[in-house]
């Protein structure tokens, strides 16, 4: 059914969903602590900075990926660069790809143990999550993005809601003053979130299943405007509630909010309920970056089907997200100081210098 | 393919299912923590003391037996025991409890007057480190000893922390949870304030059988106790209190009860409505000051005298005097602070650092001597906005 | 890239056929040919070895009745009438047949006309007082049509058989429906025969464009089977996927719709229905008004609508009867008590075992208290309690209905009361227990079939993980319905993916001159169901120009 089968691709409300959630899932967790660390109540002029920078970053993927409207981020650096060096570029984002979602499946299950102990092991959690992602990723990116049309109102109503419960307890005097720590450490707050925003290249791969190409501009922007806003306010709230010195101190102080909310003396206690939210967003990203690992190795390998991949490269995530880290304390270090450089690297280096290096040799269309 | 998926789902359930129920914790299973204290024995260990309680003496409904004839049973059981650390002295707790020590639902932490003098900073991380324990439980300081005040019950409630809890939630005197406790730690623009709690005889139990219940104490809100950082340097008495309250901007209920105009011997009693508390800092690069304006929102609830005061001029001398009444007590409070014990416990530095926040780095390492020598004002402004049913007294003869 | 439509299964059948089992089909078809061999012949002139013949074909078939009778009471022209008992109706062939041709022909026509050569066009053009007729020279058609209920008339020198259509045969008249119960609404439903359904339905749509094509599904049973559309709303392509899904049905038997449905349903392995039916004229019309494709199985009273949407199962009737406001408020109420009988006793178990500080202080202690008395964990205590339910739900649909009662009262009074009593069950488990199983029958009844299913691993999972294992259960339904599709729809449209057009009849229904498009996934080839801005006005507020006709068409 030929009309059907145009209504299958991807619009760009389920893309912005899709890329919202994948952003969202677990910047809210640990993020906030590690930018208050640097800047104090003014975290959320970090968050600002970072959502600015987030949207250059968007900018400058979609402006690349429009010029092979019809490739991914996998494919065309091959036109760009000629077949080998291109096919090495593109086998560095698999492995990036590879690693942020091992990093990524190690803190859903690193959350889980901790926020609710006594726990099963990790190994539980982790193997629970690519299950379920690889039986996702089988039915193809159509139908977790259907998915996540369901989930995205549910988690950010979720998340939302509990947090406008948990703003009983909000002192906007504990925002100011504004501007209390010098510039250097507002970047430096700004980092890490920017490093969770530049995400927003993952855009690089929808590109050609997206029904409207051209829309991929404010896709994007609009993804990084949402969750930029939306972080700040989540931000801001936290340091609201517990002032910066308990922030800083906090491993996941997107969780703690929830822990004190009380409503009419009755109903408190909702963080397991944000852990619902958060497992399934969480959920949507692990499937996210696990299909874009696959996408990237069939379309390196120039296979034509990546379905017999999945449970060889789940068995690869599973052992990566347990072998990456060795422990929590390691999982945070990284995250904290080595992230946001392996990230950007990729997130906007290697794009920046591909944009470049298309103009000089006058590859591709200009789409605008 | 769904072939596939279907064995997969099933590989899962049966891993799962296999691997059996780890983090499973029956009802049957868990001893309720309900209030916990601290306590430091002379041999400079921690005692921990917990009041758990023992889910079959709640049963509501047909088993328990009739209404009135409900045999009185212990409802809680107190136990505590010492270690090193806090999470120490539950280890040994567990040792010798049938059940698991479950922390969610702890309503109450108090600490006794040893344990706080010699610094809390000692016995706060675990409660806020353990993923069961909560950030709003509520902070107590005990001039006695904690494990003396949790071995008591509640004629009203059902233990006697649900008891104190239920009085600080109506947060009617001061009210701490266990994360403003945290966050006054933290800061440097302010010191933990404590409500202090002790056992006091109140009331007589009624009924037969009640003979050996008559000495029976309850746990009861006696003031404040102020900390210096993490160690107890002194207590506030009720009125105090209020002056804290006043000062912190914290006053949800209370009355303020002045002389009736025309008759001093007599008296009137205002309710608060509302009442708002701004705090101004000045510095000049020497002097610290601070102006206060507390603005109350009142209600005439009760009159001895008889005359008429709805006109205006008397109503404004009202006004005044509860305005009067207020200053009055917040400057007591500011002596006490201010001279007796030196320590900052109405956040204003916290407001100083918001207005001056590059003087603030320098002046936040020693903010307490800084306090002590600040010029507070204090303006107070009160308006009667109603007067209860009546007008004036109806029962005096005219 | 993953294909986006899934493959046509027929189509994928059809080109098995023609290559992988190319040898195996043309044996079937050889097999068919001498089947057929031995049937199809034509009828010869001689009446006693045509009689001869089908006789030996309906050999101890005790019901088939032969009736030898001369025309206009000519001793050289005999008549034969084949007929099966019961299936046609014996008044009617005495009387319209018989006594018109043995007796009232002689009297109409002169004595001259009637010879033997002239019998035949006499009886076809003056002699049969019969509404149908249908005339063959082949044998098969003969012996089907005795089958169908139909009366064969063989006549004398002739090669040539009369049908006549005079089907007769006990049959349940057309009742109240009782698994689709409204209060306000038309009460009819649909019975067993196929051809008093389309009757009905066409007393609902009286329109040229309500097709109903015919075909025979059933090597042995034969069986009726129509699809029903609306042409020039219904797609095409729907309509041509749905025959040819049909036509690649080789069973041999077709006893119900359901044998159908399993045949040609999108995902086999789903325990969610991808084909929705009633038994309501008039829900069937209402669903053919949106695009749908109806199959109508002869046998039956339930009628099969395609594409389905999972949230067409929490519709009802009524919705679109009642106003709009208490339609709307509802559904809310299906939803949520289609949500609930899913999770609520796996939610029950994941807070009481592991989410314990989710419960209010006052509800943690009375329940521990409760708990305190029962000896077997919570998971094994409710999963207990489910199964009970479930062999009381199916003694009390099994049982006569006599009985029935008597199994309520037994069921409630000792697994309810004394299993508490005694101290086995916690008040609460059963109060939940009780709770998800009135919910599940809130809404359409298939539905809750797959809801009840995925109720049990869904309670293990949460015996294991907590909220963690519900969660996660609940996800990979999502994705898994997600992925299902009816005949090219997506299940979950048009909630995934979202088409804000169609949200006035999905949780909220709209007031009906509000809702003026068809679904858009189902019914886009015509879309527009009538004229927007009908919204009934009143006449001193009324604009005058614009809508006025339509207004006043409505007042």
């Amino acid at each position: 059914m030929g009309e059907i089968l145009e209504n299958s691709k991807i619009s760009s409300r389920q893309a912005v969903f899709l890329m919202v959630t994948m952003i969202f899932a677990t910047v809210i967790l640990s993020v906030p602590a590690i930018t208050v660390k640097h800047a104090r109540q003014d975290a959320w002029i970090s968050v600002g900075l970072a959502t600015v920078a987030g949207l250059l970053i968007a900018r400058l993927v979609t402006t690349l990926g429009l010029r092979f409207p019809e490739r991914t981020l996998f494919e065309y650096p091959a036109e760009i660069l000629g077949r080998w060096p291109g096919k090495l570029v593109g086998f560095f984002y698999i492995i990036w790809f590879l690693h942020i979602n091992a990093g990524v499946i190690r803190e859903y299950g690193e959350f889980l143990v901790t926020a609710f102990r006594p726990a099963p092991p990790l190994i539980v959690f982790n193997l629970m999550a690519v299950a379920i992602a690889a039986y996702t990723v089988r039915n193809g990116l159509e139908v977790f993005t259907r998915a996540n049309e369901i989930f995205f109102p549910l988690t950010m109503g979720l998340i939302v809601i509990t947090s406008i419960f948990a703003s009983g307890e909000t002192d906007i005097q504990r925002l100011l003053p504004v501007a209390d720590v010098d510039a250097v450490s507002i970047f430096k707050g700004a980092m890490v979130p920017l490093a969770w925003f530049g995400e927003i290249v993952t855009i690089a791969l929808v590109i050609p299943y997206l029904n409207r190409p051209r829309e991929s501009h404010r896709a994007a922007v609009t993804s990084v405007l949402i969750s930029g806003v939306v972080f700040m306010l989540v931000v801001a709230n936290a340091i609201g509630i517990f002032g910066p010195d308990l922030i800083e101190a906090m491993v996941f102080p997107g969780l703690n909010k929830y822990r004190i909310v009380n409503l009419a003396n009755f109903l408190g206690r909702f963080e397991a309920l944000a852990m619902t939210a958060w497992v399934t967003a969480g959920f949507v990203k692990i499937s996210i970056f696990y299909w874009a690992t696959l996408l990237g190795v069939s379309q390196v390998l120039e296979l034509k089907d990546y379905r017999s991949l999945v449970l060889p490269v789940g068995g690869v995530l599973m052992a990566m997200s347990m072998l990456d880290h060795p422990s929590a304390l390691h999982l945070q270090h990284f995250e904290a100081q080595v992230f946001p450089f392996f990230a950007l690297t990729f997130e906007a280096a290697i794009p920046l210098l591909l944009l470049i290096t298309a103009l000089v040799r006058g590859k591709g269309e200009r789409l605008g | 393919m769904t072939r596939k998926a279907v064995s997969l789902l099933l590989i899962l359930l049966t891993l799962v299912c296999l691997s059996g129920c780890w983090s499973r914790r029956e009802m049957s299973e868990l001893a309720i923590v309900m209030g916990a204290g601290v306590d430091r024995t002379p041999e400079n260990r921690i005692r921990l003391t917990l009041q758990l309680a023992r889910p079959a003496a709640f049963g509501g409904g047909a088993e328990t037996g009739g209404a009135g004839a409900a045999e009185r049973q212990n409802i809680t059981w107190v136990v505590s025991e010492t270690g090193d650390t806090i999470f120490e002295a539950e280890r040994n707790l567990a040792l010798k409890i049938s059940r698991r020590i479950y922390w969610a639902h702890n309503i109450i932490l108090v600490f006794g007057a040893e344990a706080a003098k010699s610094g809390v900073g000692n016995y706060v991380d675990f409660f806020m480190r353990d993923p069961m324990s909560r950030e709003n439980i509520w902070v107590l300081v005990t001039r006695g000893e904690a494990k003396e005040l949790l071995e008591s019950h509640s004629e009203l409630e059902k233990t006697s922390a649900q008891s104190i809890g239920f009085v600080e939630r109506n947060k009617a005197g001061l009210a701490v949870i266990f994360k403003d406790f945290a966050m006054a730690l933290a800061s440097r623009g302010s010191n933990p304030a404590l409500p202090a709690v002790e056992l006091q005889k109140l009331g007589e139990p009624q009924g037969s059988g009640m003979e050996e219940e008559k000495q029976h104490e309850e746990v009861v809100m006696t003031g404040t106790g102020v900390f210096k950082d993490e160690y107890l340097v002194g207590w506030l008495d009720t009125s105090e209190t209020r002056g804290l309250l006043w000062l912190r901007g914290e006053i949800n209920k209370g009355i303020i009860t002045v002389p009736s105009p025309g008759r001093p011997d007599k008296l009137l009693s205002i309710n608060v409505a509302r009442a708002r508390t701004r705090v101004e800092p000045e510095y000049d690069g020497e002097n610290i000051g601070f102006n206060i304006t507390i603005t109350i929102d009142g209600e005439l609830l009760e009159q001895q005298s008889g005359e008429d005061l709805t006109i205006p001029e008397k109503v404004e001398e009202i006004e005044a005097a509860a305005a009067m009444d207020v200053i009055r007590k917040c400057t007591a409070t500011l002596e006490k602070a201010q001279g007796e014990y030196g320590v900052d416990i109405f956040n204003f530095g916290e407001a100083f650092h918001r207005k001056y926040k590059r003087d603030w780095k320098e002046l936040k390492y020693q903010w307490n001597d800084a306090f002590a020598g600040a010029q507070i004002n204090i303006y107070a402004e009160a308006h009667l906005r109603r007067t209860g049913l009546l007008t004036r007294p109806a029962t005096v003869k005219k | 890239m993953r294909k986006l439509i899934r493959p046509v299964r027929a189509k994928l059948l059809a080109a098995k056929k023609n290559t992988g089992g190319a040898s195996e089909a043309s044996a079937e078809k050889t097999k068919d040919n001498t089947d057929r061999d031995k049937t199809s012949s034509f009828l010869s002139e001689d009446l006693s070895s045509n009689l001869a013949r089908i006789k030996e074909i309906f050999q101890n078939c005790s019901d088939i009745i032969y009736r030898q009778f001369l025309f206009a009471q000519r001793e050289d022209i005999r008549l034969v009438l084949i007929y099966a008992d019961g299936l046609a109706d014996k008044l009617q062939v005495s009387e319209q047949i018989m006594r018109a041709l043995s007796l009232e022909v002689p009297m109409a026509a002169p004595e001259a006309d009637i010879t033997k050569a002239g019998a035949y066009h006499l009886i076809k053009e003056r002699g049969l007082c019969v509404h149908q007729i249908k005339e063959t020279d082949r044998l098969e058609d003969v012996i089907e049509a005795v089958l169908s209920g139909d009366t064969v008339l063989l006549v004398e020198g002739h090669p040539f058989a009369f049908i006549n259509g005079m089907r007769g045969w006990e049959a349940r008249p057309v009742s109240e429906s009782e698994n689709e119960m409204v209060v306000r609404g038309p009460r009819e439903s649909f019975v067993e025969t196929l051809r008093t359904n389309t009757a009905l339905l066409r007393r609902k749509t009286r329109s040229s464009d309500l097709k109903l094509e015919m075909m025979q599904l059933g090597r042995i049973t034969k069986t009726d089977v129509a699809v029903v559309y609306l042409k020039g709303i219904a797609n095409d392509k729907l309509v041509e996927e749905v025959k040819s899904r049909l036509q690649g049905i080789e069973l041999d038997s077709v006893l119900e719709s359901g044998y159908v449905e399993e045949m040609i349903q999108d995902n086999t392995w789903s325990p969610f229905p991808q084909m929705n039916h009633t038994e309501k004229p008039d829900r069937l019309a209402a669903r053919l008004l949106e695009g749908r494709v109806g199959i109508m199985v002869d046998g039956t009273p339930i009628v099969l609508t395609v594409p389905t949407v999972f949230i067409e199962f929490m519709h009802s009737a009524e919705d679109y009867y009642e106003r709009f406001q208490i339609g709307t408020v509802v559904r809310i109420i299906r939803f949520l008590s289609m949500f609930l009988s899913l999770v609520m006793p796996s939610f029950y178990i994941a807070i009481i075992t592991f989410h314990q500080e989710m419960l209010p202080t006052a509800l943690l202690l009375s329940l521990a208290a409760q708990r305190e008395a029962v000896p077997f964990p919570a998971f094994v205590e409710t999963l207990l309690m489910e199964l009970t339910f479930e062999i009381l739900r199916e003694a009390g649909i099994r049982l006569p209905r006599q009985v029935g009662q008597a199994v309520s009262i037994v069921g409630a009074l000792i697994v309810g009361e004394a299993a508490v009593r005694a101290g086995l069950v916690a008040p609460a488990t059963v109060i939940v227990v009780a709770f998800t199983g009135i919910s599940s029958f809130v809404y359409f009844y298939s539905a809750s079939f797959a809801i009840r299913l995925l109720r049990f691993p869904m309670i293990v999972l949460s015996a294991t993980l907590g909220l963690y294992g519900l969660i996660s259960v609940l996800i990979i339904i999502v994705v898994h319905l997600c992925a299902l599709r009816s005949f090219g729809t997506p299940y979950l449209s048009p909630v995934a993916p979202v088409s804000l057009g169609d949200m006035k009849d999905l949780v909220v229904r709209a007031p009906w001159w509000a809702m003026f498009t068809r679904p858009r996934l189902i019914g886009w080839k015509n879309l527009k169901r009538q004229e927007p801005d009908q919204k009934p006005v009143p006449p001193e507020t009324r604009t005058g120009e614009k809508g006025g006709g339509g207004d006043t068409g409505k007042q």
